[in-house]
């Protein structure tokens, strides 16, 4: 028999290689043993990604030692203007956040391997400049490299902390979808 | 009501299309994020009890008589397609039994969610019927050739495509969307996991004669929603494609509901999350062209939408009829102005449509089932535009020939557009198996209330009609939680073979109960032991009460629970 289909969530992520702020190689390999918290943006986003990254940051300080346990990421889906010293620039705002960037054909095999959306588009408020919508999804990869759970734009940092709080702690489920009845 | 010439439109915030009732909606207000909603406060309250009051009115004859038509349909064995062949080829177009499968199905929820709450027993099987033939490679197989691209939307990315056999596993949301939707549907509406087994819904495919070795994809109604989800995030939410390149508004929908569906059995907000994306996305090209009329699609490569200049009538009616439920004052806007350029008075009432003559494409006439008067009826059923919609069944009934074919009602496939006097006559099996029937079964605003207003956990403990005999049609069914009683109205038909059976669940343990058909007492039992007064033979199996209806049966039946008496509850 061949094609066998099918979507857990475990099909999405996957192994990459790319370039952190620092000008460090790095792979999904290099996470190993943490929780990986991911968003992807570009540094000239004017507000996904400084919201984003603020409610990230909260809800990581909210969470006290458990953010320990948890490295959380920021990918470029815009290397041609996000070089590491960029990435780091901006990242000074979100300290908490490590920048990776990479080739154009390395940032877009991790995309695809996320199921994210991005899309260069014309900046009508700046000529001959561009802006690129995105997803604004954050993922959580487990400490093993598996997909755990995403979180949509629209949650809080409350809820955000709430259910990394519940993922991450011992003897608690993983119930990001619990049953309602 | 606005008066437009010759026509009458009903004004859809000011509704008095039943009994003298009169009432306003929909209710707009912000949501306490500060984006546009619908609060479910007082009004969603109010507008619960209105939609949970056709319950209490009992289906007609010719209700029952579509029900039954789908049921009949359903019961066809495989790929026997009797009555549902259109004019198209190969299951491409909007005729394709995908479809009718489907829209039987979603007729079945709207009306076992609004009219038989408390009869799940005859939906369930032919639900499980649709969905095991929705499963047949006759239906999905012609995504082999349509993934190849090659169509005019797509000639020029033809290259890049190539044969699929998996019917979900990229693009297809036209028929993906409708297994996951069904399936989901199904979940929730029978509060039964069966599709949530590891490859409950598998797509399989093996010939003796060529193609190879056996393709087989599995899923589950969790597995294939996730997936369905997660290409409408890489879409950036402006949706799936059906045909490559091409993103239709209607047929992202569907997964819509059935993400709705999937939310309301395992938690979450995956249909909320996907809603206001969705919205945002399209907010750069809007949703509605210069003429007031719904986009059709957009090309994925271009970013460009096509309109619907021509004005053909099913776009706007199914992306309306749809949308609806989840965008309700957008679509209520809408559709008053958009009405007025379908519909086109009759006599005595009978109302038709207007239908621009197609363009020929590359000089080729396109031959397709559009479904046109079928798809009109159907929104504005959900329009709640009850005058218009008695002009329309009444040109239906007056104009299409209604049938009766094994105690179901249907509308022949009619391939003739207008009779000699210039009536339209033109008959879809789309339209005339479903659409019609869909039409007739819903109420105002019935996929809102189905995707707004969920049973709640207790609906699923009450006592309820789980099986009938083929021969038992059900035109009343709910319980009435208050008073402690189960409403029912059965009759035996003559003309069906068939046991005469129906079996009632979760009511031996609401302690000692009475059996009054037409006001006369037929039984009253407790526990195990029944005492039978009339007719109807009445025994107990295992925790269920099964009523064995002799010939000529027919009456309104009220089983009542005493209360303070429950004994094992």
């Amino acid at each position: 028999m061949s094609g066998a289909g099918s979507s857990s969530p475990a099909s999405i992520g996957g192994p990459f290689r790319l370039m952190d702020h620092d000008g460090h190689e790095v792979s999904d390999q290099t996470y190993r043993g943490y929780h990986v918290l991911i968003f992807f943006g570009f540094t000239n986003c004017r507000l996904v990604c400084p919201r984003a990254l603020t409610k990230l940051s909260v809800a990581l300080d909210s969470l006290g030692p458990l953010a320990d346990r948890i490295r959380p990421i920021y990918i470029t889906v815009d290397p041609e203007r996000d070089t590491a010293a960029v990435m780091r620039a901006f990242l000074r705002s979100y300290p908490r956040f490590t920048g990776l960037t990479g080739s154009r054909e390395q940032i877009d095999q991790v995309k695809g391997a996320f199921r994210v959306f991005a899309e260069r588009r014309d900046d009508h408020a700046s000529k001959g400049d561009y802006v690129i919508p995105h997803t604004a999804i954050t993922y959580l990869i487990d400490p093993q490299g598996k997909f755990a759970a995403h979180f949509g734009d629209a949650l809080s940092a409350e809820e955000i902390a709430g259910r990394l709080r519940s993922l991450l702690e011992p003897d608690k489920a993983p119930c990001e979808r619990a049953p309602t009845r | 009501m606005v008066t437009s010439g010759m026509l009458r439109v009903a004004l859809p915030l000011l509704r008095s299309d039943l009994e003298g009732i009169v009432y306003l909606y929909p209710v707009k207000c912000l949501r306490q994020d500060g984006g546009d909603g619908v609060r479910f406060g007082n009004a969603r309250s109010r507008e619960m009890s209105m939609s949970s009051r056709y319950a209490f009115e009992s289906l007609d004859k010719l209700q029952i008589g579509h029900i039954r038509h789908f049921d009949n349909l359903s019961r066809q064995p495989p790929n026997q397609w009797k009555l549902m062949k259109g004019k198209g080829y190969g299951q491409e177009d909007f005729g394709g039994f995908r479809f009718q499968l489907a829209y039987m199905a979603y007729a079945l929820a709207l009306t076992h969610r609004h009219r038989l709450p408390a009869a799940p027993g005859v939906f369930k099987p032919v639900f499980e019927r649709l969905i095991e033939k929705m499963l047949l490679p006759e239906v999905w197989m012609y995504w082999r050739d349509v993934s190849r691209g090659g169509s005019i939307f797509n000639a020029h990315l033809a290259a890049n495509y190539r044969e699929e056999w998996n019917p979900v596993g990229r693009d297809n949301i036209m028929y993906s969307a409708y297994v996951q939707s069904m399936a989901l549907l199904y979940g929730y509406l029978f509060n039964d996991a069966r599709y949530a087994q590891p490859a409950a819904l598998t797509f399989r495919f093996w010939s003796y004669f060529w193609g190879g070795e056996a393709k087989c994809f599995e899923y589950d109604q969790n597995s294939l929603n996730d997936h369905i989800y997660w290409q409408m995030v890489e879409s950036g939410y402006l949706g799936v494609a059906c045909e490559p390149n091409c993103v239709f508004q209607i047929c992202n929908q569907p997964a819509i509901l059935g993400f709705r569906m999937h939310d309301l059995i395992n938690g979450g907000s995956i249909a909320e999350e996907v809603t206001r994306s969705y919205e945002q996305a399209w907010k750069d090209f809007g949703r509605i062209g210069d003429n007031g009329h719904y986009h059709i699609m957009m090309a994925q490569d271009t970013k460009a939408v096509r309109q619907n200049i021509g004005k053909a009538p099913w776009v706007d009616a199914w992306t309306g009829a749809l949308l609806n439920m989840w965008n309700r004052d957008f679509v209520h806007a809408h559709y008053p102005r958009q009405i007025r350029d379908f519909l086109k008075p009759g006599v005595d009432g009978a109302l038709s449509i207007n239908v621009p003559a197609r363009p020929e494409v590359m000089g080729q006439r396109i031959v397709t089932d559009d479904c046109d008067f079928g798809w009109i009826t159907a929104w504005v059923s959900e329009m709640g535009d009850a005058e218009t919609l008695r002009g329309l069944l009444a040109h239906a009934d007056r104009y299409m020939a209604p049938a009766w074919l094994d105690g179901g009602l249907y509308y022949p496939r009619n391939d003739l557009v207008e009779n000699a006097e210039g009536v339209r006559t033109l008959v879809e099996p789309m339209s005339g198996n479903v659409l019609l029937g869909y039409a007739r079964l819903n109420i105002p605003d019935g996929l809102w209330h189905l995707y707004n207003e969920p049973w709640e956990p207790a609906h699923f403990e009450e006592p309820a009609i789980v099986a009938v005999g083929s021969d038992v049609d059900i035109s009343r069914a709910i319980f009435d939680p208050e008073n402690n009683r189960l409403n029912f109205a059965v009759e035996r038909r003559r003309d069906v073979s068939g046991d005469g059976i129906v079996r009632i669940a979760r009511a031996l343990a609401r302690g000692p109960w009475s059996l009054a058909c037409d006001g006369a007492e037929f039984a009253r039992g407790s526990g195990t032991n029944v005492q039978i007064a009339g007719a109807v033979q009445v025994e107990i199996d295992g925790a269920d009460v099964v009523l064995h209806c002799p010939e000529r049966f027919a009456h309104s039946c009220v089983m009542a629970f005493e209360p303070g008496e429950q004994d094992s509850k």
